[in-house]
Parts: C-alpha cells; structure tokens; sequence
C-alpha cells in the first residue's frame, strides 16, 4: 500500500470499504492479493469455535462464565440491598413474595493470538510461505474481528533481526511499530489496518520458533486461540513452544506450510545446499530415483508432527504454498471445526 | 567345478594392480565439483542424508554403493588378470573312480620327494574336496592301486578318512604298468553310473592300452613326473657262453632314456662278489653288454649300473642261474640219421640214447623223441613227437592228408626262431584238429602240421609228417628247428624261465611232494610261512613286488627265484603328456585341464556385469 492511499483511509470508510467488494478492489488493490473480496464476504459468515468458554474480562459476543448483562438468562439469586431494580424479578414477586434478582450471562470476548513465521525459510515457495501464511492469518484475523473478538499477531522474528538480514519494507513504515500495531486490534472497523500491517510485513531473519512461541504465551493475558503459521523446519525442534501454549491454556491450530519445492525437490545432481536462514551446507548427490526416499522422509517429518499434535488436542494442518486458499480456509478448516 | 577348493594364480604379478584400490578410496575422498543451491532450511536433507552419508570422511564412504561397485570391479579386474584357476582337476561326478599307478616308474625322485608321494597329495586333494552329505550331491570314491596287478583299495565310500587310510596304505612297487585291470574295473563300476569319471593318477609311462581305444571311458589324466633322466637296464639272461662251454654268458641291455650320452661302469657280481665291472657309453640307443664268467656252482648273478638316475630301480637285476648239465634224450626210432644228427648238435652237451621201443624200466630221460613210433609205454616226460598217432592229445580224431602244402608258420614262438618252411614239402601227414592244449607252429589249409604246447605238465612238439617223407631234412631250417624243440623241451631250461619273473607277476612252481606250507625269504629278509592245500599240484607266490632274489623252501626242496623290473617301458620315465588308447583314443594330460579350468572369463564376465550396473546406478543417481 501506497503511503498516500493509506492517508485517504479512515476508520470509517474501511468499513464501508470492506463491505462493499467493487470498491475494494478498485480502490485496495493490494487487498485483493491478500485475500480476495468474494472470499471475505464468505469468511463474513463464519464465526471461530471456541472449546472454551471465553475468560476475557472484555465485554465481547462469546459466552463466560461471568454473570452480567446480556439477554441470556443464567440464574436467580436473593435480593440483597442496593442491587439494581430493573434486574428484579417481578413475577417472582408476585408469586412468593420474596425479591429475587434475575442474573445473565456476561457475554466476553475471545483472545485470539496468530504466531507468525516470517523467517527467511518462509520466503521460499510460489507462492511464497510467507504470503501464503500471511493470507490465513488475514482470514483468521478477519473471522476474529467480525466476531468482536481480540486479534493479536506474534510476528518471529522480531523486526530488528529481521531488518538486520538485509529485509527492507517496501512502503517504508518501520517494521517494528507495524507489528506493535498487530499486537491488539479488535473490531471489524480495524479489518483494513489490520490487512495493511499485515501486507507490509517482510519475511528474514533467523526463526526461533520456540522462544516466540514462550514469550507469546507469557505475555496473553488470557488463554484463548492460537493459530501456528510457519514451517516447523526449526532445528531445535517444535515441542517446547506448542507445548508452551497448550501449558499456558490455548487452544491450538497449527499450520505447517511447506513450499512445493520441499514437497518435490526439482533440482538434481551433485548439489552444495545452503541452508536460507543459518548458512549451513549440505552436500548431496539428488537423482530422480531417490525422490520417493525423500517424499517419504517428509511424509514421516509431517507424520511426527501431526501425531504430537493430536496426542495433545492441537489441530493440525499441512499444507503447500500453492494449496487454493479458499479451499483450505472454507474446507479444511471448517472440517476440522476450527471455525464454522 | 572343482571340488578342491584351493585357489591359484597362473599370473598372480597382476595383484600389483591392486594397489590401485586406495587409488579409487582417495579419488571418493576428494571434493567433486557441486551446484550450489539456497534452500529454505537444510533439516529435511539433513534427515534425508543421516540415512545414506555420515560426517566423517570414511563413514561417508560407509553407504557409498558407487563406490563398492567400483571397487568390486577393479578387485574383478585384478582377479581376472591373476589368472585363477583350481588345482584340483576333479568334476561334480558322484563317483570317482581313482586309479593310482604303483608301478617301478613312479618311484622317480623327479618330484618331491618322488611321483608317487606327489601322485597321492593330488588324491588327497580330490578326496578333501569330495562333497558328503545326503542326497544327490553327495560324493563317492573308489581308490584303485595299479601296479603289475590292480587291487581295489577302498571300494566307493563318501566316508573321508576311510579313503586316506587307503591312500596312505598304498605302497609303489617295483613291477611294470599294467593298467587293463583296473581300467576295466574302473569302467564296470562307471558304466552303471552316469555320473562318474575316472581318475588316472600316473607319469603315463604305459603300454598302449588298445583295448580301451573304442570305448567311451571318461578318463582324467593328471599327470605326476617333470622329466626324463634315467637309464636302465631292459633285460637280463644267462646262456651258455658259446665260445667257451665251461664259461657262462651273461646278456644285459641298457636302454638310456636321459637324452644325453652316459659314461659309466657296469658291474658283475656272482652271489655277491664281484667278478668284473666294465666301463661302457650309452648313447640313446638300447645298448646290449655281454659279460663272460665262469660259474663253478648254482649261485645268483648280478648286475649293477653305477649310475645316479632319478630311479634307482633299473640299475640293479639279478638272475639265478644253475649250472649247466648234459640233456639227456632217448631216441626211440627205427633209425633216422638226419635226426640223431641234429640232436647230437642240438646242445653243447647231448648224452642221446637211442631204443627201438620205449619200455617202463630205464633211466630217467629229460626227454624223449618218439620217431615214427607208437612206444609200449607213453613217456611220462616231455616228448618230441614225429608222425605218432596218440589218440589222448587229439580228442578231435585223426586223419590222413596226401601232400600238404605248408601255407603259414608262426615264426614268432621260441620254437620257429631262426626257421623258414618255404621250401619245405611234406609227401603225407596226420590231419588233426588243433587242441586246446596247444598251439600249431605250421598250417596247411587242411590242418596243423606241427602243434605245440603243455598237456599236463607234459611239453609236447608233435610234427604231423613223417621227417623222412618230406625234404625238411634236407634244410637248414630242419637242425634249427630240432635246436630249439631241445631247449624249449629240456627241463632245466623250463625251470630256469621258472626262476626268472617280472617283478609284480606270480611265481609258479609244480609241487612234486605234498607239503602244507612254503617257507619264503623275500628280499628284505624277513622270512614267512605261506600255507599249502596238500592237495594242491602248484605253488604260486604272488607277492612279489619288491625286485630281487626270493628263497623259496617247499618241503625239503629249496629254491630260488628272482623279481625284476626288466621292462623298457618302465625305463623310459619320460612323463607323458597323452595316453594313447590305440591308434586315435588319446587322453591329454590334466595340465590341460587345468587351463580348462581357469576362470578369469568369469571374474572378468563378473566385472562387465559390475560395470553395467555401476553405470546404472550412476545415470540413477544423477539423472
């Protein structure tokens, strides 16, 4: 996004701006390369699961446990002094002739957390993993918002050691106050600077996958969803940082995203491979004959991967780059109820 | 295949190639030129490669199937030029049927420590290598021993140490090569057997084995000997010296089978003292030496070439020889001049009697003619028979035959020697069938005229025609022929053929008194007892495998009789590459085999094999 055309949006016309699909892709054209307007108005209609009551102390449209004000009745309990009249339950009255107050449910928010893997390896793929993981986070995000609830992004790695791998943002806004502006965002009317942050986020740097997974998990105040976007191609492994979020009470999605390369290396011979984001080689002779060896040993790496998740409650998707977007968000998803 | 199973190299300076080996290690060692590519994280590979390459140099080779194969074709390669090949020559047969030559000839230093010890390490190779166990695969072996007779040693046995006890109970004797027995056992036991072949373990020095020329007998040849360096001596007699009468003539040839001219001595002993020793050349020719010597009683002559050879056997041979006596003949005629005058020259020393008819009484005669007339009493010794009807001989009947006309006579037998009938016209003859005791010396197309042979213990000469109707007479051939009918006819020259045999042959003597055992001192010295049938007419000794002088003691006869190798065939030590079975069955030695049985083609089919699939496995790899 341009900068002048990000001065002409205001809160209230993004609103507009999303509903109406002809003008967002006149005027937001790099919107419909995130995510296209026919597929938004269908994630309008969805809504995310959650297992769990919502714990947020924020006023939202998910069921709690706390009791307050909203139009569903919970329970009643004895008048005490000073209790709001308007909550008294006349008929009850009239009937016992005792002064009973009607409770109802506090509808709260849901806090929903989306860790993003903007490394190097993520920057491979064509589409790239990276866009590819940044078009779900955007439909999550988007879900999220149009349901009232809390969107938070966790981008890893951070921004300086991002920038210092050579990553320049094409629109010049500095990436480190892009992603404090993702931290928090709530409401639909925030759908268009959400989609904005997200679009100028670069991948680079050095992932640690672990580390971003444990500090996100610390600094939520409450436990809600968490969506995983990355590779998982960490060489200290996956397991401490799920295992972080599952501890600190998430409900996790995870998202493997692979770039059809890795699925089916294409390049054969005597090969000096340099790993993206450490720099270290691998030498290896590749031949057509070896490649089912190798789609084996991915279809086992992956395998792992989904065992641990189901063995702890995490949804688990593996997918390429260049799987159809709407197909995995309208379909897999929704099959495996992470939002219907 | 072999079943012997030690490996040579015919070329075994190829396994320098070998040092090429480290060669293709450090050329997989060394960095090949790579594509570098950037790829999004190496952890994929990294667990793709942990399978197929380690860190470390040498375990990276660990997983290297190129590198395997490139090894295992070069290792072919080498083998393939070392030229490998089996030493033991044998086949998968399920019966082998080892014949192991124990003539004199195999008692040559030629091999270490001599062709005979060789001879039995091959056999203990093929026996290492029989296959025992059950079913079809298992082996057997049949171990024959071959000298001047074949013995079976072990009969077919897959048990090994059955076999090796055999084998190293075999012992090389100093007789002659007679192979027909056992080759004929051989192919008794093979012709049953499809699955079978015959082991011929000898340096070939044999007599021409016709009969076997046209038979289809699977015969393998492994030849022992590297060389011919030997001379000897081919045969030994004692005559009376015709010069001198009083003296004795001792007769040797000596054949040189070395290639190269000998100067030597050759010594005369009589019962172990030296009477002469003669200095001779011989070139490659049989040489014949005549030594003179006076005999002043029955002893034994030797002979001895001093003459260090690769077989000793030959250089030595001994005779016994009996002192000369007058042989007494009765003439029983009606008078024939022309025959008392031939059998007064007949001998040097002729005591001839002469009677009208032969009565029971007289003294005893060693032999008799009978001329023209049928004696009262048949003579009980040997008989020259002219014109005499004896119904006995000739179970087959006799007739009469006008003017026969002589078309054959068989000039090869002692009798005939030196004699011709060409001019022989006979004017009236007996016609006889010829009897199984004899065989006829002169045909005509009707009959027999003269027949010889054994009837009992008799010598018999019957001449069919009266002399005197003939002009045999008159010829030259007719005293020869009466010469020689004495000397084939005198007891003592029988008995002295009797004192001499081949080394390996049976010694037969009539028994004249019943006796129950016989006494014999082998040359070694050691003295045993052999028992008799009392019933039995004859002694036969068939142990006589060692040459030399065998005393013989039956009853209160003694005797004595010598071994000896005395063959020309054996002489010759030349090893030979073939064994001729005729005039066009040939048996090539098993050297040949040997390079049959080479298997470099293999190796170096192996390695184009090899080579194949490395390409292969390459174009795999990088395609």
């Amino acid at each position: 996004m341009d900068g002048s055309l990000a001065g002409e949006l205001d809160a209230g016309r993004l609103a507009g701006a999303v509903g109406a699909t002809g003008l967002a892709e006149r005027r937001i054209p790099w919107m419909s390369a995130l995510i296209t307007p026919e597929l938004l108005r269908r994630l309008e209609q969805i809504q995310l699961l959650a297992a769990r009551r919502s714990k947020s102390s924020t006023k939202g449209e998910r069921r709690s446990r706390a009791r307050g004000l909203s139009v569903e009745f919970a329970d009643h309990r004895n008048y005490v002094s000073g209790d709001d009249l308007r909550y008294l339950d006349w008929n009850l009255f009239g009937r016992l002739d005792r002064l009973f107050l009607k409770l109802y449910e506090e509808e709260r928010e849901l806090p929903v957390r989306i860790f993003l893997d903007a490394s190097e390896s993520m920057n491979f793929g064509e589409p790239t993993k990276f866009k590819f993981a940044r078009q779900i986070a955007a439909a999550v995000g988007y879900v999220a918002l149009c349901g009232f609830d809390r969107v938070a992004v966790n981008v890893f790695p951070a921004a300086p050691a991002r920038i210092t791998t050579g990553a320049v943002t094409a629109d010049r806004i500095p990436q480190a106050a892009v992603e404090g502006s993702l931290r928090s965002i709530r409401g639909k009317k925030s759908a268009m600077t959400f989609f904005q942050n997200l679009s100028s986020l670069t991948p680079g740097g050095v992932a640690d996958f672990n580390g971003s997974l444990k500090r996100g998990a610390l600094e939520a105040r409450q436990a809600g969803v968490a969506i995983v976007l990355s590779d998982f191609l960490d060489p200290a492994g996956y397991e401490p940082g799920l295992a972080s979020l599952i501890g600190r009470g998430f409900q996790v999605n995870a998202v493997q995203i692979l770039a059809p390369e890795e699925l089916n290396p294409t390049t054969f011979g005597d090969l000096r491979l340099v790993d993206s984001e450490t720099g270290g080689l691998e030498e290896v002779t590749f031949g057509k004959y070896r490649l089912p060896a190798y789609q084996r040993m991915v279809a086992s790496f992956v395998q792992r991967l989904r065992d641990y998740a189901s063995g702890r409650g995490i949804r688990f998707f593996s997918v390429s780059s260049s799987t159809d977007l709407g197909e995995l968000l309208l379909k897999q998803l929704r099959a495996q109820e992470v939002w219907g | 295949m072999a079943p012997v199973s030690v490996m040579n190299f015919l070329s075994p300076v190829a396994f320098w190639f070998g040092l090429a080996l480290p060669a293709v290690v450090v050329f997989y060692l060394l960095k090949r030129k790579r594509v570098v590519r950037v790829v999004p994280s190496t952890l994929l590979w990294q667990k793709f490669l942990a399978e197929t390459q380690a860190s470390a140099p040498f375990q990276r080779l660990r997983h290297n199937g190129l590198l395997l194969l490139q090894l295992l074709l070069l290792l072919l390669a080498v083998l393939a030029l070392a030229r490998p090949y089996f030493s033991g020559m044998a086949g998968e047969a399920a019966l082998q049927v080892v014949i192991l030559d124990a003539s004199a000839s195999m008692q040559c230093v030629d091999e270490s420590p001599n062709r005979f010890e060789k001879a039995k390490a091959g056999i203990r190779q093929l026996i290492d290598g029989l296959k025992t166990g059950q079913g079809p695969k298992n082996q057997q072996m049949l171990l024959m021993v071959a000298g001047a007779s074949s013995e079976v040693r072990q009969s077919a046995t897959s048990e090994k140490s059955a076999l090796r006890r055999a084998l190293d109970s075999a012992r090389v004797t100093d007789s002659p090569t007679r192979l027909t027995d056992a080759l004929r056992v051989a192919e008794e036991r093979t012709r049953a057997n499809t699955s079978s072949e015959v082991h011929l373990f000898s340096d070939g020095a044999i007599p021409n084995l016709d009969e076997f020329g046209s038979r289809d007998l699977k015969l393998i040849f492994h030849r022992v000997g590297q060389r011919s360096n030997n001379a000897g001596i081919v045969s030994l007699d004692v005559k009376s010296n015709p010069d001198d009468p009083s003296r004795r003539a001792i007769f040797a040839s000596l054949a040189n089978h070395s290639g190269a001219l000998i100067s030597t001595t050759m010594d005369l002993l009589f019962d172990d003292r030296l009477v002469e020793s003669k200095p001779l050349t011989l070139d490659t020719n049989v040489t014949p030496i005549v030594f003179s010597a006076s005999q002043p009683q029955d002893g034994v002559f030797r002979v001895r070439l001093n003459h260090a050879d690769d077989l000793a056997a030959d250089n030595e041979a001994c005779v016994v020889s009996l002192l000369p006596k007058p042989v007494r003949i009765l003439l029983v005629s009606r008078g024939n001049r022309f025959l008392e005058k031939a059998l007064n020259a007949a001998a040097s020393a002729v005591e001839l009697s002469t009677a009208a008819d032969l009565t029971g009484s007289g003294p005893a005669m060693d032999l008799t003619v009978l001329d023209d007339v049928t004696p009262s009493v048949w003579p009980a010794g040997n008989v020259l028979a002219i014109h005499v009807a004896q119904t006995n001989w000739f179970p087959g009947g006799m007739g009469r035959l006008e003017a026969p006309t002589i078309v054959d006579w068989r000039n090869t037998h002692p009798l005939l020697r030196f004699t011709t009938f060409e001019n022989v016209q006979v004017a009236e003859s007996f016609s006889i069938k010829t009897p199984t005791w004899g065989v006829s010396l002169v045909d005509s197309p009707q009959s027999p005229l003269i027949v010889a042979g054994e009837y009992g213990r008799q010598r018999i000469v019957w001449i069919g025609f009266e002399t005197l109707n003939s002009t045999w007479p008159l010829r030259i051939s007719f005293p020869i022929f009466i010469a020689n009918a004495v000397d084939w006819l005198n007891p003592a020259s029988a008995r002295a053929e009797q004192f001499k045999v081949h080394a390996g042959d049976a010694f037969h003597l009539p028994i004249l008194e019943p006796v129950t055992h016989a006494r014999i001192r082998p040359p070694s010295g050691v003295e045993f007892t052999v028992p008799i049938d009392p019933k039995a007419r004859e002694f036969v000794f068939g142990g006589t495998g060692k040459q030399g002088i065998y005393q013989v003691t039956l009853g209160t006869n003694g005797m004595a009789f010598a071994a000896n190798l005395l063959d020309a065939d054996e002489s010759n030590t030349r090893p030979r590459d073939q064994i001729a079975f005729g005039r066009r069955g040939e048996i090539a030695a098993s050297t040949l085999q040997r390079a049959n049985l080479e298997y470099w083609r293999w190796f170096a089919i192996a390695g184009l094999g090899v080579m194949l699939s490395e390409w292969w496995w390459y174009h795999r790899r990088t395609a």
